[in-house]
């Protein structure tokens, strides 16, 4: 360590800058503040659905909202008991149906019928199926469920809401187990485990959150649909028989029924119930963000 | 570079009889044609070295010997492997019997998602229903044998995803041999690690080549040249060269095979 350090060597000549031209910075800005207002609008738009679901629901939420039976026409006060039970038993019920089915399915397309023609014409009908109008459901349910037993039914409107999740299911499945490498399924197989052993052991543990997320996305899809139920499930102002024949009271269909009414009353419950299906479709939301975050 | 190889210790049995030999084998995906008559045999308890440059072939004929092409159906094998005189890839050979009897290690470490425990008693449970001790004290053994017991032995119940690289590579060492196969195939089994890792992973092979039949594939020279007693040369589909590591590195029969060897090309 006994050298002298050089002397510092003359730095190379300055070269002039000024190749990017003014109009490509504005330009540049411009983008970025359009982007940005537009994200303003739409946000924007979702916090004032929000912000008139609280002000105009909450007035609404009182303990008899949630013990009371729907009130009849003209009737005073009454709450929303019957149709939040309801829409929970015709919810469980539709999930119940389309997990199985949708897990399935979606095993199917992504493990066994990678490539095939039979998967991809399966994969093409699901993304139909996936942005069929729901009313077009309901309307399919009745034929073959009200109809030739002359009567609505919670099990209609669990079958309808059920159609209506499978192909949620099935998407999302189909993707999740898509994320999983193809050296994990190999090493499974290569320790000379049968591929049933090898998706029932590997890739739906390895994709186990995102299969979740998708079935609670499912949930939260359906506990907010009304069309299906109009001509399934109906709406009524009882309890409806443990059996679930005849009418079975839930949230959507009432609020359509109740927003559009002469009666104070039942206004003020279509806000309460709005709000209360909003907040559990949040909640659901966060749940599943967090099996997700979880996963990882 | 020749001299500078460290060469293995070359305890070569000559009366070590012949575990899996390759006749006449050819390979296709879809129409490509990948090996061309391949011939060659693998020394029981010895390693056995597959070389030569990206898409010679090395890793597609490891991957014939567990028939794991055989998940895709687009692959194909046609002529003989023969594993203890048995045609492994014929139709009526219980493909999920022979894997159970033929381990693989892969490029990138593939822990299954569950706990330490559970991914290496997976291939126990396959095919047997031990005791509980019994399987205890197998993946027990199993851990201390590739070197990871006295890092796991205290988190046997927390998950196999959360280990470093090196450590979940020693943890797919442990899952094949736990399962007591006669041959295990590397597939690169080092190329993801650091130098550190892979020192381990070299020490390994040398204690289990007591036991196994091993064949590795590698890209790394040096790699084949420590831990090989037996290499092949292969270049466009075809063995080019086969022989005792040491004649492959230091006195090969063909011009090619000094050239690779000698990095001039590949």
């Amino acid at each position: 360590m006994n050298q002298t350090p050089p002397a510092a060597p003359a730095m190379t000549p300055e070269v002039p800058w000024g190749r990017v031209r003014p109009a490509r910075r504005n330009a540049d800005r411009l983008m970025k503040i359009i982007a940005t207002a537009f994200t303003l609008v739409a946000i924007t738009v979702l916090f004032w659905i929000l912000g008139m679901l609280v002000v105009k629901g909450i007035g609404g939420l009182s303990a008899g909202t949630f013990t009371q039976v729907t009130p009849g026409p003209g009737s005073e006060g009454g709450g929303l008991a019957n149709a939040i039970v309801g829409s929970a038993v015709l919810t469980f019920l539709g999930i119940a149906l389309a997990t199985p089915i949708g897990v399935l399915a979606g095993t199917y397309l992504a493990e066994y019928g990678r490539g095939s023609k039979l998967a991809n014409l399966i994969r093409f009908i699901n993304d139909i199926l996936l942005s069929a109008p729901s009313i077009l459901i309901g309307l399919f349910v009745y034929v073959i469920l009200v109809e030739p037993f002359r009567g609505y039914s919670g099990w209609a409107g669990g079958v309808a809401l059920g159609i209506i999740a499978i192909p949620v299911i099935v998407r999302t499945t189909e993707d999740m187990l898509r994320l999983v490498p193809a050296p994990l399924r190999e090493a499974g197989s290569a320790l000379g485990a049968p591929p049933s052993v090898v998706i029932t052991a590997i890739t739906w543990r390895a994709a186990k959150s995102g299969m979740v997320t998708g079935i609670l996305l499912a949930l939260a899809r359906i506990a907010g649909e009304t069309a299906p139920l109009l001509f399934t499930a109906l709406n009524n102002n009882f309890w409806f028989s443990p059996t679930l024949v005849g009418g079975v009271s839930n949230l959507p269909v009432t609020i359509y029924q109740f927003a559009s009414a002469p009666y104070e009353n039942w206004q003020q419950l279509a806000w309460a119930g709005s709000l209360i299906i909003t907040v559990s479709i949040l909640l659901l939301s966060l749940i599943a963000r967090r099996i997700v975050r979880g996963g990882k | 570079m020749l001299s500078t190889l460290e060469l293995s210790p070359q305890v070569l049995d000559a009366q070590a009889p012949i575990r899996i030999a390759v006749k006449n084998l050819d390979f296709y995906y879809g129409e490509h044609k990948a090996l061309k008559n391949v011939n060659l045999s693998f020394r029981d308890r010895h390693v056995t070295a597959l070389i030569g440059p990206s898409g010679c072939g090395k890793s597609t004929l490891l991957r014939i010997f567990n028939r794991i092409y055989s998940l895709y159906p687009e692959q194909r094998a046609t002529g003989e492997v023969l594993l203890d005189g048995r045609n492994v890839i014929s139709n009526d050979v219980d493909v999920n019997e022979l894997r159970s009897r033929i381990g693989m290690v892969f490029q990138k470490p593939t822990p299954f998602p569950m706990s330490i425990y559970d991914n290496v008693a997976f291939g126990i449970r396959l095919y047997e229903k031990p005791p509980k001790s019994e399987l205890d004290d197998r993946v027990e053994g199993a851990l201390r044998r590739s070197a990871l017991w006295d890092e796991v032995k205290d988190k046997l119940k927390s998950s196999g995803m959360g280990l470093s690289g090196g450590q979940q590579q020693r943890l797919c060492i442990a899952r094949t041999i736990a399962q007591k196969p006669e041959v295990i195939l590397f597939d690169e089994p080092t190329s993801a690690l650091d130098p550190i890792s892979t020192g381990k992973i070299e020490d390994l092979l040398e204690q289990l080549k007591s036991d196994f039949t091993i064949v590795i594939v590698t890209h790394n020279m040096q790699q084949a040249a420590r831990v090989s007693q037996y290499t092949a040369f292969m270049y466009l589909g075809e063995v080019v060269e086969f022989d005792a590591t040491n004649t492959i590195f230091m006195n090969p029969n063909k011009k090619q095979t000094q050239d690779y060897v000698t990095g001039r090309f590949g």
